[in-house]
């Protein structure tokens, strides 16, 4: 009979094309098993472009017709047609297809070859041309069918059986949904019969997954901002709440302001160079604890500063390393980049603009007020004791 | 003092009760702690001892830059701080100055729509750039990273803010003592 000499011909197929072949072709075989009990052989290879028509379950001339109507994606959709065919017009059609046997071949092998692209993800527009299907009157088998042999097998011969149980239009309707269903959980827009949204799980798509990941990735960091800006949990919504941060921000920054300012307006009453005594009063018991690299890469970093300047400034950055080397003393040599790095920096920000500046409050700062010193001290103790 | 010991146990009781892992975990960690204030208040007052005589300008610049050496370069907005004020610190910032701050609106907002519409509607996007220019460095950043560094950066102004006051009160306070007994 030629249904097994059709699915006879897939697997001669698919022993040449590729495993997807075999498998929608050996899915094929099973609906003809599940229709015609009988034992099928694999060795029919020249009645293939025959038994393809046959397969085809319509007369030769639409399945031509269907397989040049798209050009490259008939002969999926028109082979995949076999599958469900069979049960209507399983024996009248050999016979009348013998006579279309050398273009059958050809679509054998481009059926074949598409069956690999749909596989792999062929055009959506494909898709978007079987979704057309079912408004023609002519094939709308067409939809149902060619889901199914690309997808898994068991969802196919599920939809096989429905398919055999109803008629071909409303199984058309019906198969197309639960295929669209039963896509959401499989590829997404690679297959061409992807015309469904991922709406019930989650669309494995990888565009998709990439929106999903950078969604969330995005989430989690609102989220946190909620958490830090008080009185943002209650608000909801992305653009609120970034209005909320945004002003929250600028309040800190506006409040930097004024206590720069308040500072700045503090400072010229204090003699600053009282804390260096009192800086240099710590730095005493301190260098113990200093790391070996420390000590040792102030003083090669201010070759400028030769004079007061520099002891003073040895002294500074010789007390910032002592209060980075306990918090953190893994990375030394990062400690030492940030170091220099701070210590340089600092150079240079109040080089520029401070050097006038800055020897005489430093030569003259030194005689001036110890008894500020002692008071200063206490505040400045009181102050970062924290 | 006045804020250090609700500051510190503020700082560590925030410190202690989020566990969260993450960023959000790394950023508390990292500038909530007792610490952190401490030695940012030293650098901040070498700083200040630096700049002693400048206006107000400059103590907001050292106070910036000093925070973001206490950040160590983990952070995007510190590294851009220092690099900013690293190179004639001068013409720097009066070049971001003017380009960050006079800069006439932004395009219109056709841009970041590209994949979700719903999260990155119009309205986002545009808050979206506003951020970018509040946090220094942060202009052209995706929206993840950026707020990654708004959160850093909010962290570490809180810090910078408590860290000022307290300092800010002990001087004064310290120079009203001062004043008093007639220098």
């Amino acid at each position: 009979m030629e249904p097994p000499r059709s699915s006879g011909v897939g697997i001669d197929n698919s022993g040449e094309y590729s495993p997807e072949i075999a498998e929608t072709l050996r899915f094929e075989e099973e609906i003809q098993s599940l229709i015609h009990p009988s034992s099928f052989d694999g060795s029919a290879a020249p009645t293939g472009g025959g038994s393809f028509t046959a397969l085809l379950g319509l007369p030769a001339n639409q399945a031509v017709e269907l397989l040049h109507d798209s050009g490259a994606r008939e002969p999926l959709a028109s082979r995949i047609r076999v599958g469900g065919h069979p049960v209507h017009r399983p024996f009248h059609l050999p016979l009348d297809c013998s006579s279309a046997f050398p273009s059958n071949a050809t679509l054998v092998d481009r059926a074949a070859r598409f069956s690999v692209f749909a596989a792999e993800g062929s055009p959506a527009s494909s898709s978007g041309r079987l979704k057309a299907e079912p408004q023609d009157s002519d094939s709308p088998p067409l939809d149902p069918i060619p889901t199914g042999p690309a997808k898994r097998k068991d969802t196919g011969r599920s939809k096989c059986d429905v398919r055999l149980s109803l008629s071909f239009k409303s199984q058309a309707k019906a198969t197309a949904k639960k295929s669209k269903n039963a896509e959401e959980n499989t590829d997404g827009d690679k297959l061409p019969y992807v015309h469904v949204r991922a709406r019930r799980g989650q669309a494995t798509d990888n565009h998709s997954l990439a929106e999903r990941a950078r969604r969330e990735k995005i989430n989690v960091r609102m989220k946190l901002l909620q958490e830090l800006v008080p009185g943002c949990s209650k608000i909801t919504g992305t653009a609120l709440v970034l209005d909320e941060i945004i002003n929250h921000v600028q309040t800190l920054q506006r409040q930097v302001e004024f206590l720069s300012m308040r500072l700045a307006a503090v400072n010229p009453r204090i003699d600053f160079s009282s804390l260096d005594s009192y800086l240099s009063a710590e730095c005493g018991p301190v260098t113990v604890r200093n790391g070996p690299g420390g000590v040792v890469v102030d003083p090669s970093l201010w070759p400028t500063d030769a004079t007061a300047e520099a002891t003073r400034r040895l002294l500074v950055p010789q007390f910032w390393h002592i209060d980075l080397v306990p918090p953190q003393l893994q990375p030394q040599q990062s400690l030492t980049t940030w170091e220099r790095d701070g210590a340089a920096h600092s150079q240079l920000l109040p080089n520029p603009t401070t050097s006038l500046f800055l020897y005489d409050p430093a030569n003259s700062g030194n005689a001036n007020v110890p008894h500020l010193t002692a008071k200063l001290k206490t505040a400045e103790d009181r102050a970062l004791n924290l | 003092m006045i804020a250090s010991p609700s500051s510190s146990s503020s700082a560590r009781g925030s410190k202690k009760a989020i566990t969260k892992p993450g960023f959000k975990d790394q950023a508390e960690s990292k500038w909530r702690t007792a610490a952190q204030q401490r030695i940012y208040g030293r650098r901040l007052i070498d700083a200040l001892r630096a700049t002693a005589p400048s206006g107000p300008h400059a103590v907001k610049e050292a106070s910036d830059s000093a925070l973001a050496l206490t950040a160590r370069g983990q952070s995007r907005w510190s590294r851009a701080i220092l690099l900013g004020r690293r190179r004639r610190p001068s013409c720097k910032f009066l070049l971001k100055a003017r380009r960050g701050r006079r800069q006439p609106k932004p395009p219109p907002p056709a841009l970041k729509q590209g994949m979700a519409a719903s999260p990155e509607g119009k309205k986002v996007s545009d808050r979206l750039r506003v951020l970018g220019r509040l946090v220094p460095g942060c202009r052209k950043l995706s929206a993840p990273s950026l707020l990654e560094e708004a959160a850093d950066y909010m962290v570490a102004l809180e810090m910078q803010v408590k860290t000022m006051r307290a300092l800010a009160e002990a001087l004064s306070a310290a120079s009203l003592n001062a004043a008093e007994p007639g220098s």
